[in-house]
């Protein structure tokens, strides 16, 4: 990663970092391979069909250069709605052949949460009970009973 | 109480990058001497909580540290140390808040009493003293403060959930002694990131890292870890040795200390793996 005064604004400074409480919707990205993860977290408006993302968070368990990737995305993700945010979603993994690829999962992990937030918003719509929804970098997974107990209790 | 905990959490932390930015040299032994009863005043906070089986957290609010005057800063910490005493009410212990009390008045006053100073802990300008290094190992650099400065204020912050939550003195002497080399590099890896003008303060830390289940692992990975850190301090040494001897010498310097941390991570490795047995 090169570093420009606005890459490290975002290291110093990184947008939307932290929680919020009584969030609407929860998504995880994680990569399987050394733990690290992206807990993304939604404040949600608008009609049903096609809401917006009123305010997001996130938290990084992981490198600096996940955090940049957060805070530019959650940047972008902040006040569109979801059709929009599936197209951020859908660009970015897009973008991600032609970066390094630690460099690629650390975006991708961050994508992935945003759509495992956006997910469990749609399950908590249609009535289904969803404390989160994690995704996995290359392989996703519907979250099991341990790890819906474990992020309730964490988000209490 | 948690609130307060949290108060005096971002107190403590905007004292310390206060201590970081200044570069008058009493302005920043006193800010440094504040941090530190600061950050004692959280864990006697803590403790009270914990002893009352109050669940608490490390969350806190961002903390804004922008300043281009130190007197900005100053100001913002007063009004700091102003809220904190009012929510002191929902604090029965009445000794600790008057020994808390009592520190913020004197603070207080010194703190309106320190002349200011210009401030460019935020001027990007990356330069470190007069060293001319590289672009290579200048973003080398950068990158090696912002990751180091928060893995250590990550590993206070651990060390002192496990030592609030354990009773037992041998294992808490090496948390005491993990804490304090932890605060002596982040204070070393703040004042050169402020010295090049990328001072930030370290995230929020989960409570998922700090609030450890299996203490086995977490001593296991984080000697790994260390590892990693001594081979990064190495090539970190490399990098900069043609263009400056004194960051060549720091980071090896480093690079040693990082061997007697896990020389004291085994040490509680083998306290806790004998303790799983025995359990």
């Amino acid at each position: 990663m090169q570093f420009d005064n606005e890459i490290i604004e975002h290291m110093a400074n990184p947008n939307n970092y932290g929680s919020i409480e009584e969030a609407d919707a929860i998504g995880i990205g994680e990569n399987p391979q050394n733990g690290e993860k992206v807990i993304i977290y939604l404040k949600v408006s608008g009609d049903n069909t096609n809401p917006i993302i009123e305010d997001i968070k996130f938290q990084a368990i992981a490198c600096m250069t996940t955090v940049v990737a957060g805070s530019i995305i959650t940047g972008e993700a902040k006040g569109i709605d979801f059709d929009m945010g599936e197209q951020l979603i859908s660009v970015t993994l897009g973008m991600l052949d032609n970066v390094p690829p630690e460099e690629a999962a650390c975006s991708e992990m961050v994508a992935l949460a945003l759509k495992g937030a956006m997910d469990n918003y749609r399950l908590k719509q249609e009535g289904k009970e969803s404390a989160g929804v994690v995704y996995k970098i290359e392989n996703s997974c519907t979250i099991s009973e341990e790890e819906l107990a474990k992020i309730q209790k964490e988000h209490k | 109480m948690n609130r307060l905990l949290q108060m005096a959490h971002e107190l403590w932390l905007a004292t310390l990058m206060g201590s970081f930015m200044a570069k008058d040299g009493e302005n920043k032994r006193l800010l440094n001497e504040f941090s530190d009863i600061f950050y004692r005043h959280h864990n006697w906070i803590e403790n009270d909580l914990f002893s009352k089986n109050i669940e608490y957290d490390y969350n806190r609010d961002n903390i804004p540290i922008k300043v281009d005057k130190l007197s900005v800063l100053l100001r913002n910490i007063i009004d700091r140390i102003n809220q904190i005493e009012l929510a002191l009410c929902v604090c029965d212990d009445k000794e600790l808040k008057a020994r808390i009390e009592h520190d913020f008045e004197y603070i207080k006053y010194t703190l309106q009493n320190m002349p200011d100073e210009d401030i460019n802990a935020f001027n990007m300008q990356r330069k470190y003293k007069n060293i001319e290094l590289s672009q290579e190992a200048t973003d080398a650099l950068t990158l090696f403060l912002f990751e180091e400065s928060y893995k250590e204020y990550e590993l206070i912050m651990i060390y002192n959930y496990l030592k609030v939550h354990s009773s037992d003195c041998f294992i808490n002497r090496i948390f005491d002694i993990m804490i304090q080399e932890s605060f002596f590099h982040l204070r070393s890896f703040g004042e050169m990131m402020a010295e090049m003008g990328i001072l930030g303060v370290p995230r929020v830390i989960h409570k998922s890292l700090y609030q450890v289940e299996d203490v086995v692992k977490f001593l296991k990975d984080g000697i790994e870890e260390e590892i990693g850190a001594k081979e990064q301090c190495k090539e970190l040494s490399d990098a900069v040795a043609k263009d400056s001897v004194e960051l060549a010498k720091f980071f090896d310097f480093i690079n040693y200390q990082e061997s007697y941390h896990i020389d004291l991570m085994k040490q509680a490795l083998e306290y806790y793996t004998k303790k799983v047995a025995d359990e």
